[in-house]
């Protein structure tokens, strides 16, 4: 961690070096506090820098890219890239990567369409609007997903093949096998129940929690960080690690739950659009009050979805043992190997993992479009990678954490949809995401090599 | 080795072909028989595996072909311009009078054709243009297209906000398609009317972009989009998304094209405006009458129903452009009477007696 140069410092000569230090020691009050809080410096650059973003865009675009609807709809465009760079975190802390993802996804997210829209009720003769084929078309999603990408896995870890040769396979194969089946045609219109998924509207049912539910959402999240909290601590004290003082541990908890719940408010804030909230009320019998309907429309399902993924995926990763290898694994594979870690089976787990989240961003998507079509993820495995490399995941392995990679897609999707709120053209848009791609972890070598 | 069992297979179908030609006739013993065994058709197909071209434009042009009394050779590129420049070659080897080329890409494609037309094959640009000024071009007319979609938004909204996605920008149809919608809504923008108030390019004509930036367009004007006209059917899918989000859907007209499944259900339901139809096997019949011609007369501007086409590119070819038609709720009953769409697809969903093809 980056906070603990000042001590360091002191002894170096030269002006280069003391400016260094001045600079350090003039800092020193702020590090310290940064290094009692014991938090990511470079996750505190990244929100500074997605900050920084929604402000300038804000200023620029009048005042509507900070409001309740426009944050609800990037919370929605954020969330399929950012159930798979949770997935694509592990796959590059072990030294590999997955450049299959869009593919993978175009395939999966026709499969799962076909499944509801033709297969069920028109093979099978069951009819369209079934209650259960969202379930179904989900979990043979999910499974194809496993599968697919547990086979790419395999061949990685029990073939000795390089990941970048076999899931550049992938993508070809993956993609060529939709055209096949696919040949061209467009999957529409989906289940009804399954469009849910999407955060979509259907009539007057809306892809999301509404109002209290959100509100519950929320205050089980705070307590969830609250009790990590205390549990983290009272583990500490027992192996006699040093622990935060108090009164970060509070800060800390009262600003995430801060986050929490001002993710809710905000969510809460945007209420259904007038001509659903018209329909609503008429069918709930609710009268219209003279300032105008106004109904929550709360948090939205991909983004609950997208908030299990990452509480499965961080458990995985820092409580599992799978985790654990995965982390050890990055940081030296012969030195885990010989540690009597199956590096084999663990590498193969980590493409069949990324499957699966594939097979879960598929229906997010495809679910949200309320069609699938060909070019389904289409470039996909380019802002699922990029995003887990600007959230500090690193190519040499060892290092990269889930909540970075989130925060690396919402800063992403930032970019991008800002941009179309200002009418930028796509090439224009491309050019800048590059840029801050590389500047991105160009920053963060630097400021690396700084420190050590 | 692979070039000798090519060399091979494209002189046994010589073979073939020849002795095929003496038996019709001797069968047929009539003149008109021998110059149509002559008239071998040879087709560059640049990716067969795309629906359209099997289902559709192939069955059309065999049968146009074999109607004139010519022969059909055929095959594909599979979405590689090197294997298509070596595939034309291919099919001239295999005895073509007349090649019909749809272009992986336009330019690439030129020296190939330029040698074909050198060496007495004309070449029909089928469905793509090809920069050659021999050639003939057989195409829809891309910049009617653009002119129908809008003329039936702007019929259901002559006056307010305006919503404009198109395609890819590296596709010159997407600015052919958007120069028509500019001849029926320019005069009202210039009078203030119409204002647009988005209009985009969308990669790879992708429909969940298009829902993004749909979305990004609604937001930054606060829903006050009255009408989108939207170049082609999957990305109206991604407009009509966003739109049902907010409640619009149906009371925004949208435009489309291709006649997909899916979207001649749109129409039926009401959240579509129009789509307009480009029935691939009157393309297919045109361009198999047109090499049948061209096998008598290599001169493309003597085949009958052409007209010259100003290229972006600065040439002038001989052309037909065939008038697509645009599919409203009206006359959803052309697509099913040309056997297009089945009346289970098209009806969907559809409620009793909203559309009189529905029931």
């Amino acid at each position: 961690m980056g906070a603990s140069v000042p001590s360091e410092a002191s002894g170096a000569g030269g002006p280069a070096r003391s400016f260094a230090t001045t600079v350090s020691s003039a800092l020193a009050p702020v590090t310290g506090v940064l290094r009692s809080l014991e938090i990511d410096t470079r996750m505190l650059g990244m929100i500074a820098a997605l900050i920084v973003i929604w402000i300038s865009f804000n200023i620029v675009s009048g005042g509507n890219f900070l409001t309740a609807r426009n944050l609800w709809n990037l919370s929605v465009q954020s969330a399929s890239i950012a159930i798979m760079a949770t997935g694509m975190v592990l796959i590059i802390v072990s030294r590999n990567i997955d450049l299959s993802v869009g593919s993978m996804l175009g395939f999966l997210g026709y499969t799962m369409a076909m499944i509801q829209a033709v297969w069920i009720p028109k093979n099978l003769g069951l009819g369209f609007e079934q209650p259960y084929a969202w379930v179904i078309t989900l979990v043979i999603g999910i499974a194809l997903g496993f599968a697919v990408g547990g086979l790419q896995g395999f061949i990685v870890a029990f073939g000795g093949v390089p990941s970048f040769i076999v899931t550049l396979g992938g993508l070809l194969v993956w993609r060529g096998l939709l055209f096949r089946y696919a040949q061209g045609q467009t999957i529409a219109p989906l289940d009804t129940t399954f469009q849910m998924l999407g955060g979509g509207t259907v009539g007057t049912r809306v892809g999301a929690l509404g109002e209290w539910p959100s509100w519950i959402l929320g205050a089980l999240i705070c307590l969830g960080i609250v009790g990590t909290l205390i549990a983290s601590r009272r583990r500490k004290r027992r192996y006699g690690f040093p622990v935060r003082p108090m009164w970060a541990e509070v800060l800390v908890g009262v600003v995430a739950c801060g986050v929490v719940i001002g993710t809710v408010w905000v969510a809460n804030n945007y209420p259904l659009p007038p001509a659903v909230a018209e329909q609503y009320a008429q069918e709930h019998g609710i009268q219209a009050p003279p300032g105008g309907l106004f109904i929550p429309t709360g948090v939205a399902f991909p983004v609950v979805i997208m908030l299990i993924v990452t509480l499965v995926v961080t458990f995985l990763a820092t409580r599992r043992r799978f985790g654990r290898y995965v982390y050890a694994i990055g940081g030296n594979p012969d030195a885990a190997a010989l540690a009597g870690i199956n590096v084999r089976r663990t590498i193969m787990l980590t493409f069949a993992l990324m499957g699966s989240l594939a097979a879960v961003s598929a229906a997010v998507q495809t679910a949200r479009l309320n069609a699938a079509v060909t070019s389904l993820g289409t470039q996909n495995e380019l802002d699922v990678i990029s995003a887990a490399v600007i959230g500090g995941t690193s190519f040499s392995g060892g290092i990269g954490t889930v909540p970075g990679a989130i925060l690396g897609a919402v800063v992403m999707q930032s970019l991008r949809s800002g941009m179309v709120l200002l009418l930028v053209d796509s090439p224009t848009q491309d050019i800048v995401v590059g840029i801050v791609l590389v500047a991105a972890v160009g920053l963060d070598a630097l400021f690396r090599r700084r420190v050590s | 080795m692979r070039r000798s069992l090519a060399v091979l297979a494209a002189m046994f179908t010589l073979i073939v072909s020849a002795c095929g030609g003496t038996s019709s006739g001797t069968t047929g013993g009539a003149a008109s028989a021998t110059t149509a065994a002559a008239c071998t058709v040879g087709v560059s197909w640049n990716n067969y595996q795309e629906e359209r071209w099997a289902k559709w434009d192939e069955p059309a042009l065999k049968a146009a072909i074999a109607a004139g009394g010519g022969k059909y050779v055929s095959n594909d590129a599979k979405s590689s311009p090197e294997t298509q420049a070596s595939n034309v070659d291919n099919l001239i080897s295999q005895g073509a009078k007349v090649v019909v080329i749809l272009a992986q890409d336009g330019t690439a494609i030129k020296p190939s054709v330029a040698k074909s037309i050198q060496n007495g094959v004309p070449v029909i640009a089928y469905d793509r243009l090809i920069e050659d000024p021999k050639a003939l071009y057989i195409t829809f007319d891309n910049v009617l297209v653009g002119k129908l979609e809008a003329q039936a938004v702007f019929a259901a909204k002559p006056k307010g906000n305006y919503a404009i996605i198109k395609g890819n920008k590296a596709d010159a149809n997407a600015d052919f398609l958007r120069s028509g919608m500019e001849q029926v809504i320019g005069a009202a923008v210039k009078a203030g009317d119409i204002k647009i108030v988005g209009e985009t390019y969308t990669d790879n004509w992708d429909p969940a972009k298009a829902q993004t930036n749909m979305e990004q367009i609604l937001t930054a004007n606060q829903n006050k989009v009255d009408a989108v006209l939207s170049e082609n059917d999957g990305m109206a899918g991604g407009v009509i998304a966003a739109l049902t989000a907010q409640g619009l859907a149906g009371k925004t007209p949208v435009s489309g094209q291709d006649g997909d499944k899916a979207a001649l259900n749109r129409v039926a339901l009401g959240t579509q405006t129009v789509d307009v139809w480009k029935d691939a096997r009157l393309l297919g019949k045109t361009a198999g009458d047109a090499a049948i011609q061209l096998c008598k007369n290599a001169d493309p501007s003597k085949v009958s129903g052409t007209a010259i086409f100003k290229t972006p590119g600065g040439n002038s070819l001989s052309s037909i452009l065939l008038t697509p038609n645009p599919i409203t709720k009206d006359n959803l009953k052309d697509v099913l009477d040309a056997g297009w769409i089945t009346k289970a697809d098209l009806c969907q969903g559809v409620a009793a007696g909203k559309v009189s093809v529905c029931g």
